[in-house]
C-alpha cells in the first residue's frame, strides 16, 4: 500500500514535469533570433533566378507550409496534437525529410556509442574506486590521480588530443565519420568490421572520462563508509571481511546508482561534443546542425527526447533507490 | 570466583605523524568472574583507547606496542604484529559501541546483522537456528520479537542500544567491553539498559563486563569495582563503595568531588570542580586496593 502510494506520487510529479517541459521545448527554440523561412528564402535568393515577387510567394508558401503564419498558441496546440500521435513534423532545414526519419537515423549511432561507454565506464570506474579505497597504498594513489586527471580534462579537449595523436599523427584509426565512404549501414560483417574502426576513438574518449568520474566518486564514498560505526562494530563482532565489504558496497553504491541513471538520461547531450569532434552522425550532430538552421521541429523533437529520457531515468532511479535504501522509501511514502 | 580477564602491561600509542601520543601507558587490569569493572576518567584519559585494545579492535593510527590478554588461561599477545584470531572478537571478547545509533548499517535489517554475525563464527549454522537464538534472547529480555525485522532508522535510540546490546552478547562472549553505552540515552533509557546488562550478567550471557564511562553516578549503580584513569594510567582502583566513599589518590578525590548529587547541602556550598585542585598532585603514585 505504501509502495503504491509512493509510486503514484512519483508518477504524478513526472507527468506534471513532462507538460512543463513540453511547453518550454516549444517556446525556447522560437526565442532564438531569426526565422527559419528567412534563411531558406535567403538561400534561394542568393542562388539567383527568382525575382522579388516570386521570393515573396515562396516565403508565404513556406510560412503556410510550416504553419508559422498562425498565432503561437494555435501552433502549440497543433504541435501537441501531432506529438501525441507520434508525428514530429517535417524538418525545415532538410525539407522535405520528416523529423521522425532524421531522428530515427541518428539515434542508433548515439546509442551504439554511448550506452556501451556508460556501462563499461560505470562498472570499471566503480570497481576501481572501491578497490583503491580498500587496498590503499600505491594502487590507491595511482588510481586516484589517474581518475582525477581523466575526470577533470574537458571531454572535447581529450577527444581532440586523442584524434590528433591516434588518427592524424599515428594514422592507426580513421579520422572521423561512422563508416567508410561507399558503404551504407546494413547488418553485415563487412559493415560491422568497418564501422568498429570508426567506433573506437569516440568510444574511448567517452569511456576514460566516465571511468575517471565514477572512480573518484566511488573511492570517496567507500573511504567514508570504511570509517563508519557499523564497520567498526562488525569488526568488533568478528564478522568476516567479505561480508562487511558487501555492507560497505551497498551503502557506497547509492549515489553511484543515481549517477548511472542520470548518465543514461544524458546520453544524447553527454556525447554531443564528442560526436562533433569525430563527425559522428548521431543525435548530437543532428541537434547542433538543427540549432544552426533554426530547425524548430528537429530541435523540439530532440529536446523532447532528452526530456523524456531524463524523466524516465529519474523515475526509475527514484523507484530503485527506494528499494535499495529503506530510509528513502520511508521518507517518501511518509511511513515511519 | 576466579579471575576472568587479566590484561597486563598494555601500552597503546597513536602514531599521528608529527608526534606520537601515548594514550595508554603500561596499564594492567583484572576482571573477576561475574564482575563489572567500571573504567572512569576524564576525556583523553585513555579509557576508550584501553577499551578498544581489550576488545581487540585497535587499528591505525592506534598501535599497541605491548601487552597481553589472558582469558580463561588462554594468553593472547596484543603488541606489535601479533595475529589476533578473528573469531576471538565477538565470541571471547565482544564490544558494545559508543555510538550505537549508527552501529547497524542503515540498509540492513536487524536480522541481517544477526545472521551475518552468527555465520561468521559458525559456517554450518542455519539461518533458522541463528534467528531462533536471537528470538529467544530478545523474548527473554522482554523486547518485542518484531525488532528483528526493523531497519535501524525504525528503532528509537533506547531500543537501538538495547538491540545492539543483545547482538553483542549473542555468542556468549566471556567479556563484554561496553564503551559509554548510556551516554546518548535519557535517564529512563539508561536505567532500563543498565538493568538489562545486569540481568544478562546474571543469566551468564557474558561472564564479565568492562564499563567505560565518564558518568560517575551511572558507575556507582552498575560497577562492582572502579578503576580511575588519568593521562594514560590507572591512578586508583578498588571496590566501588571504597572508591566513592574514601578515595585515596588526589585525582580520584578531585573526580569524585566533581559529582553533583541533588542534595540540599549543594545549594549552599561552592563547587570547586577540577580547577580547585593542584594538577601536579595528580602525578602521585597509583593506589591499588585489592
Amino acid at each position: 500500500m505504501a509502495l503504491a502510494k509512493y509510486l503514484g506520487r512519483k508518477l504524478a510529479w513526472t507527468i506534471v514535469v513532462f507538460f512543463v517541459a513540453l511547453i518550454l521545448n516549444f517556446l525556447l527554440p522560437r526565442l532564438i533570433p531569426g526565422n527559419p523561412v528567412d534563411a531558406i528564402v535567403g538561400q534561394i535568393a542568393a542562388g539567383g533566378g527568382a525575382g522579388g515577387e516570386q521570393l515573396q510567394k515562396i516565403h508565404e508558401h513556406y510560412m503556410q507550409e510550416f504553419g508559422l503564419d498562425k498565432p503561437l498558441w494555435e501552433q502549440f496546440l497543433i504541435y501537441v496534437g501531432h506529438v501525441l500521435r507520434g508525428n514530429f513534423g517535417t524538418s525545415f532545414g532538410s525539407y522535405p525529410a520528416s523529423v521522425n526519419h532524421l531522428v530515427g537515423q541518428a539515434l542508433p549511432w548515439t546509442i551504439a556509442i554511448q550506452l556501451p561507454a556508460i556501462i563499461v565506464g560505470w562498472v570499471i570506474g566503480n570497481v576501481l574506486g572501491a578497490l583503491a579505497a580498500f587496498k590503499g597504498g600505491w594502487l590507491d594513489r595511482g588510481a586516484f590521480v589517474g581518475s582525477l586527471f581523466f575526470s577533470s580534462v574537458p571531454p572535447f579537449a581529450f577527444a581532440i588530443i586523442l584524434l590528433f595523436v591516434v588518427a592524424v599523427k599515428a594514422g592507426v584509426l580513421p579520422v572521423g565519420g561512422a563508416y567508410s565512404f561507399g558503404l551504407s549501414p546494413e547488418l553485415s560483417l563487412t559493415f560491422f568490421g568497418d564501422a568498429i574502426t570508426y567506433f573506437w576513438l569516440p568510444f574511448w574518449s567517452l569511456v576514460l572520462v566516465f571511468i575517471g568520474g565514477q572512480a573518484v566518486g566511488m573511492r570517496s564514498m567507500a573511504v567514508y563508509e570504511l570509517g563508519t560505526d557499523y564497520v567498526n562494530y562488525n569488526r568488533g563482532l568478528g564478522v568476516r571481511d567479505g561480508i562487511t565489504v558487501r555492507y560497505i558496497f551497498r551503502n557506497a553504491m547509492l549515489p553511484q546508482f543515481t549517477g548511472l541513471g542520470l548518465a543514461i538520461a544524458g546520453l544524447i547531450t553527454g556525447g554531443l561534443i564528442t560526436e562533433l569532434v569525430f563527425s559522428y552522425p548521431g543525435l548530437g550532430t543532428l541537434l547542433f546542425n538543427a540549432i544552426g538552421q533554426n530547425d524548430y521541429p528537429v530541435i523540439q523533437a530532440i529536446t523532447l527526447l532528452i526530456t523524456v529520457a531524463v524523466l524516465l531515468a529519474n523515475f526509475t532511479v527514484d523507484v530503485l533507490t527506494g528499494f535499495i535504501d529503506p530510509r528513502i522509501r520511508a521518507a517518501q511514502s511518509g511511513e515511519r | 570466583m576466579g579471575t576472568l580477564v587479566d590484561a597486563r602491561n598494555i601500552r597503546g600509542v597513536y602514531y599521528t605523524g608529527a608526534k606520537d601520543v601515548v594514550a595508554v601507558d603500561d596499564v594492567s587490569i583484572r576482571v573477576e568472574e561475574g564482575e563489572v569493572l567500571g573504567l572512569a576518567g576524564e576525556s583523553g584519559s585513555g579509557k576508550t583507547t584501553l577499551g578498544s585494545i581489550i576488545s581487540l579492535i585497535a587499528r591505525p593510527p592506534l598501535h599497541v606496542e605491548q601487552g597481553t590478554l589472558e582469558i580463561d588461561g588462554k594468553v593472547q599477545e596484543l603488541g606489535g604484529d601479533a595475529r589476533i584470531p578473528r573469531t576471538w572478537r565477538g565470541s571471547v571478547v565482544s564490544m558494545l559501541p559508543q555510538g550505537a545509533m549508527n552501529s547497524i548499517s542503515p540498509t540492513k535489517r536487524v536480522r541481517h546483522l544477526v545472521w551475518d554475525v552468527m555465520r561468521s563464527h559458525d559456517r554450518r549454522i542455519s539461518k533458522e537456528v541463528a534467528l531462533d537464538r536471537a528470538r529467544e534472547r530478545i523474548t527473554a529480555l522482554g523486547l518485542p520479537v518484531r525488532v528483528l525485522d526493523a531497519y535501524p532508522h525504525q528503532l528509537s535510540g533506547g531500543m537501538k542500544q538495547r538491540v545492539v546490546t543483545i547482538i553483542s552478547t549473542l555468542l556468549n562472549p566471556r567479556l563484554l567491553v561496553a564503551d559509554e553505552p548510556t551516554s546518548a540515552l535519557d535517564v529512563s533509557s539508561q536505567k532500563i539498559l543498565i538493568e538489562m546488562l545486569l540481568e544478562m550478567l546474571d543469566q551468564k550471557f557474558m561472564s564479565g563486563v568492562i564499563f567505560v564511562t565518564h558518568d560517575l553516578p551511572v558507575l556507582r549503580t552498575v560497577a562492582t569495582k572502579i578503576a580511575v584513569m588519568y593521562q594514560g594510567r590507572v591512578v586508583e582502583s578498588g571496590p566501588t563503595q571504597l572508591m566513592v566513599d574514601r578515595p585515596q589518590h588526589p585525582y580520584t578525590k578531585a573526580l569524585m568531588s566533581s559529582v553533583l548529587t541533588p542534595e540540599p547541602k549543594y545549594s549552599k556550598i561552592r563547587i570547586e570542580g577540577m580547577s580547585g585542585f593542584d594538577r601536579t598532585s595528580f602525578d602521585a603514585p597509583a593506589v591499588i586496593h585489592s
